[in-house]
């Protein structure tokens, strides 16, 4: 009697010419954009979706094509950051094309199509049994959003990353090998603990991590001009990867993307800076990395 | 899966794959030599598992309508019957509703009754490919 691996083809039910067509879609998909920088952490909380959005300006601003996918589709924030709630997507010749922000940054998120405060639910056949298939349902639909956009020509496309330290891989394996990572970390030895772990999940991966940055480290009092501490000590917790640059809670720039505004609008807050120095520290990694690939080449 | 004819040792082939019922997906298999056919029936783990990965089994659809199979089924019927509002439903020209088909499926509820509602609002008669280019700009992208 034959069996599995005698018979060629699938009865019938295209399941897996189906699966792999998405993923050559994918590939199709993101033919245009130089580089794939993923954000992440592992730790919650610690400003990724901010300076998410902060780095894509910083980019823009200095000259580059720039476009955000919002990988957290539990707790968008991207649609906020770049007011762009509330947004359907308009089905053009080649997929859907981007909705951008006022100063030209493409964002695709779940924020847009689910208006707040909607909670994004996953539907699930078998009663009560959403969690069994969460992830795979959480990477089909960003496979989708991946596949169906047209993201056209860009040089760089974030993608904001949910936390949760071992899912970096997921997500890693999702993008693909030549995506980049930055993550980021705060001072606090919990924070840096948990980002600690993402390293190590990262390090079983092809994928190469640019460096961290170095979030809230310490508040900006704008009365006083100057930056106090915002953690107790420094951390005890070494991260074993070059440091992009550190950024400072600023209280005015925290309102301002709140309000989905631009930092590149308001260049005079303190914080924007900082900021400004690691997107130039991201593009010169980048950079010097093409640089080494084509001489191996 | 595949399915084997044991009797004539043959790969069975699909024939027939009815959308869900309570959760369950029947998919009919025939023996190309013998004619003999069987079902299979699926419980709701099982269709999950299909459901999950995207994909239609045998190209069908494996639900009724567009949201069926979508992961943010429940989310996205509510926000299709939220946004409805006030707006009538227009016929679409077979070019836009090709189209429609370029966005995510999860998508598609929500943009057709948004695009529906912006040409209402501009008393439009039909959705066709201009329709869908103005709203492209109107929003912006």
């Amino acid at each position: 009697m034959k069996n599995y691996y005698d018979i060629t083809g699938d009865g019938g039910s295209d399941i897996l010419e189906q699966v792999q067509a998405r993923e050559e879609s994918v590939a199709r998909s993101l033919s245009g954009v130089r580089n794939l920088l993923a954000v992440g952490s592992g730790k919650g909380g610690v400003g990724k979706s901010t300076l998410t959005m902060q780095l894509a300006c910083a980019l823009r601003e200095l000259g580059n094509a720039v476009s955000i996918l919002d990988a957290d589709l539990n707790g968008p924030c991207q649609a906020r950051l770049g007011a762009l709630q509330d947004q359907i997507l308009v089905p053009g010749e080649r997929g859907a094309p981007v909705p951008t922000t006022r100063n030209g940054i493409g964002v695709v998120s779940m924020g847009s199509l689910f208006p707040e405060p909607r909670a994004v639910e996953f539907e699930s056949v078998a009663a009560g049994s959403s969690y069994t298939w969460r992830a795979t349902k959480e990477f089909t639909v960003l496979r989708e959003l991946l596949a169906c956009m047209d993201w056209g020509k860009l040089d760089y496309l974030l993608v904001d990353l949910p936390p949760g330290a071992e899912r970096i891989v997921q997500y890693a394996e999702l993008l693909g090998p030549s995506a980049l990572f930055v993550l980021v970390a705060i001072p606090s030895d919990m924070a840096r603990g948990v980002v600690a772990r993402s390293i190590d999940a990262l390090a079983k991966t092809p994928n190469q991590i640019l460096g961290y940055v170095e979030n809230m480290d310490g508040y900006y009092c704008s009365d006083c001009d100057r930056v106090k501490p915002l953690f107790p000590a420094q951390s005890q917790v070494k991260l074993d990867l070059p440091c992009l640059g550190s950024v400072p809670f600023d209280p005015e720039l925290a309102a301002l993307c709140d309000r989905g505004g631009s930092p590149s609008d308001s260049p005079a807050l303190f914080s924007w800076q900082p900021v400004r120095r690691i997107a130039l520290e991201i593009c010169q990694r980048v950079s010097e990395r093409a640089s080494t690939l084509e001489e191996r080449a | 899966m595949k399915f084997l004819c044991v009797s004539c040792d043959e790969p069975m082939k699909l024939i027939l794959a009815k959308p869900p019922e309570r959760g369950s997906l029947t998919v009919v298999y025939r023996c190309p030599r013998c004619a003999h056919e069987i079902a299979m029936l699926t419980n709701p783990y099982e269709t999950q598992v299909v459901g999950s990965l995207g994909v239609k089994v045998g190209g069908a659809p494996i639900g009724a309508d567009d949201t069926a199979k979508c992961p943010f089924s429940d989310v996205v019927q509510g926000l299709s019957a939220d946004r409805q509002g006030s707006s009538a439903l227009l016929p679409w020209t077979p070019e836009a509703t090709s189209r429609l088909e370029n966005i995510p499926e999860f998508a598609r509820p929500m943009a057709k009754t948004g695009i529906e509602k912006f040409a209402v609002d501009r008393g439009l008669a039909q959705i066709d490919a201009e329709v869908l280019d103005q709203a492209k700009d109107f929003f912006g992208m």
